[in-house]
């Protein structure tokens, strides 16, 4: 295994080297890749998990423990929907020549994805009642 | 004199291998507060076990999605030994709807993964080593690269460039790079800890009622599931109307195919119906100028072949045109060995020329189509003639032709 691990770590180190050097030499990229690549990291990692986990926590003190597990579950499903539709929902992508661009109306959108987590979360908490 | 330098220089190196894996001074321990504290993170549902299985799954996505990737990335700039073929027509499509589907899907497995290993960024002492300092940096560099990915690849398909300060395509493709490094470096580190948790049974520590690990599993499953279904009809058809996050729709557009540059913004809207427009091909020893009506007296022919964007939509449309090998024919070159540097109206722009290798020009698929569904080709979607082709990716179909240039392959 010790060389198998060696060549792994030896070879990711080459790729990475290869990476930043050719960011660093490609014009297209500026400094705001690197500045763009800190703040994912950041806003990660210092506000959206902390929030997370400070919303685990809540619900653990609000949510009777029969259900803890089944809200906890449709949250995490949601949170996943929205992370990916937000930038959609803004829509500020959208120009005024061309209707084909995010032609949905992506509030409503949302809205329905939402629903059938939830949905899918209450049949599964009437079912777990039932197999009691 | 050899021997005693040989020996001085592995002396160094043992010397600076101490050094790198010296114990470093931990900080005081009234620090150790918050986050930091001894059991600050209490959740049963973490464990070795869980990381590896989200893991595992980060790393299949990620190869998908490196792999797919690159395949793109190679064709729009083919380095000497590569070539793409024109068949099967829908082959590229398939790649890159099934790239942005992986990195959509992997937005709850990254999550998982990150709140998992989330109590090792307030491991104490921060850095027991100098050994120990790089590894947490290589670890920084992988969670910053994997995100950087997926969120720069969902703001350019929902066409938001505002928050990224770097053109997408460069910056996407050298994080690739660098994540897929750092991903490797990553496993090479934990590879003691991984095998065994992949091979030996875990009990889940988890108590009743609460989410347990299957239960986690099944939920990032299911989350997955939802974000697939509800935008993977941008190239699906069929999944079309339950697509109700998707950025396009395949039959939503001018002449039921979606644009992404306008003539508006390619700045050609006046050289377009210039009845002084003439498409002009160019052999070595010939140039062919002809007028639309040229065109359309030329031998048309029908092609039923589909729009793939790198942003992971496709659509399929019913293009007529000239076959690009009789026009290259009529210049005087064999179509069976030539490339075709095509030409745009559009002055400036990265894409406003594109250059169609052999495989493509040979293919009697290959059109310069001057109709789609019958109708005269829509200004959005390249009137008077644009380069259609089969298993090639939209930003290469150059709209606006106005000049094609017959080079000899070799």
């Amino acid at each position: 295994m010790k060389t198998a691990r060696r060549a792994l770590i030896v070879i990711g180190a080459l790729v990475m080297t290869y990476a930043v050097t050719g960011a660093l030499t490609d014009a297209d990229v500026k400094g705001g890749a690197l500045v763009f690549l800190i703040g994912v990291l950041v806003a990660h990692d210092a506000v959206l998990l902390p929030i997370a986990i400070g919303a685990g926590a809540l619900i653990g003190r609000l949510v009777p423990v029969r259900q803890r597990a089944f809200v906890r579950a449709g949250l995490l499903a949601s949170l996943a929907v929205t992370v990916v539709a937000v930038p959609l929902v803004l829509a500020r992508g959208r120009a005024a020549d061309n209707p084909s661009l995010l032609p949905l109306h992506y509030g409503r959108g949302l809205l329905e994805a939402y629903a059938v987590i939830w949905a899918a979360v209450a049949v599964a908490a009437v079912r777990s009642r039932r197999h009691r | 004199m050899v021997r005693d330098v040989a020996a001085g220089l592995i002396a160094r190196a043992r010397r600076g291998l101490a050094w790198l894996n010296a114990p470093l001074p931990p900080p005081p321990a009234a620090l150790r507060r918050g986050p930091w504290r001894r059991g600050a993170f209490d959740s049963k549902l973490r464990s070795p076990r869980l990381t590896s299985l989200l893991g595992a799954a980060l790393g299949v996505a990620f190869t998908i999605c490196f792999v797919t990737g690159l395949i793109s990335h190679f064709i729009q700039h083919p380095p000497f030994w590569f070539s793409w073929p024109a068949r099967p027509v829908n082959l590229y499509r398939v790649t890159q709807g099934t790239h942005v589907a992986t990195g959509l899907a992997s937005v709850p497995l990254l999550g998982a993964k990150l709140w998992s290993v989330y109590p090792r960024l307030f491991g104490w002492p921060p850095a027991r080593s100098v050994v120990h300092a790089i590894e947490r940096a290589s670890i920084a560099v992988l969670v910053a690269a994997a995100l950087f990915q997926l969120v720069s690849g969902i703001l350019n398909i929902a066409h938001w460039y505002g928050p990224m300060p770097f053109f997408f395509t460069a910056g996407h493709y050298w994080s690739a790079w660098l994540a897929i490094g750092a991903l490797l470096t990553h496993i090479g580190v934990k590879l003691p800890i991984i095998r065994p948790a992949l091979t030996r049974p875990t009990p889940d520590r988890t108590g009743p009622g609460t989410l347990s690990r299957r239960g986690l599993l099944g939920t990032i499953g299911a989350a997955a599931g939802v974000i697939t279904l509800a935008t993977v009809g941008q190239t699906v058809a069929p999944l079309a109307p339950v697509a109700v996050l998707a950025p396009r729709r395949p039959r939503s557009g001018p002449q039921h195919v979606p644009v992404n540059k306008t003539a508006g913004a390619a700045g050609v809207r006046d050289a377009l119906f210039d009845p002084a427009y003439r498409l002009t091909v160019i052999g070595p020893s010939r140039t062919e100028s002809l007028t639309l009506t040229d065109l359309a007296a030329l031998p048309q022919h029908t092609v039923v072949l589909p729009i793939s964007c790198v942003e992971g939509w496709s659509s399929t449309g019913t293009w007529t045109g000239v076959r690009l090998r009789d026009l290259v024919a009529l210049a005087g070159v064999d179509p069976d060995d030539v490339e075709a540097y095509v030409e745009s109206l559009e002055t400036r722009g990265r894409y406003r020329a594109t250059t169609v290798p052999p495989p493509h020009v040979r293919d009697p698929f290959t059109l310069i189509a001057l109709r789609l569904g019958g109708e005269p080709l829509h200004p959005d979607h390249g009137y008077p003639a644009r380069l259609i082709a089969p298993n090639r990716p939209g930003v290469l179909q150059t709209k606006w032709v106005a000049r094609i240039t017959a080079r000899s392959a070799s």
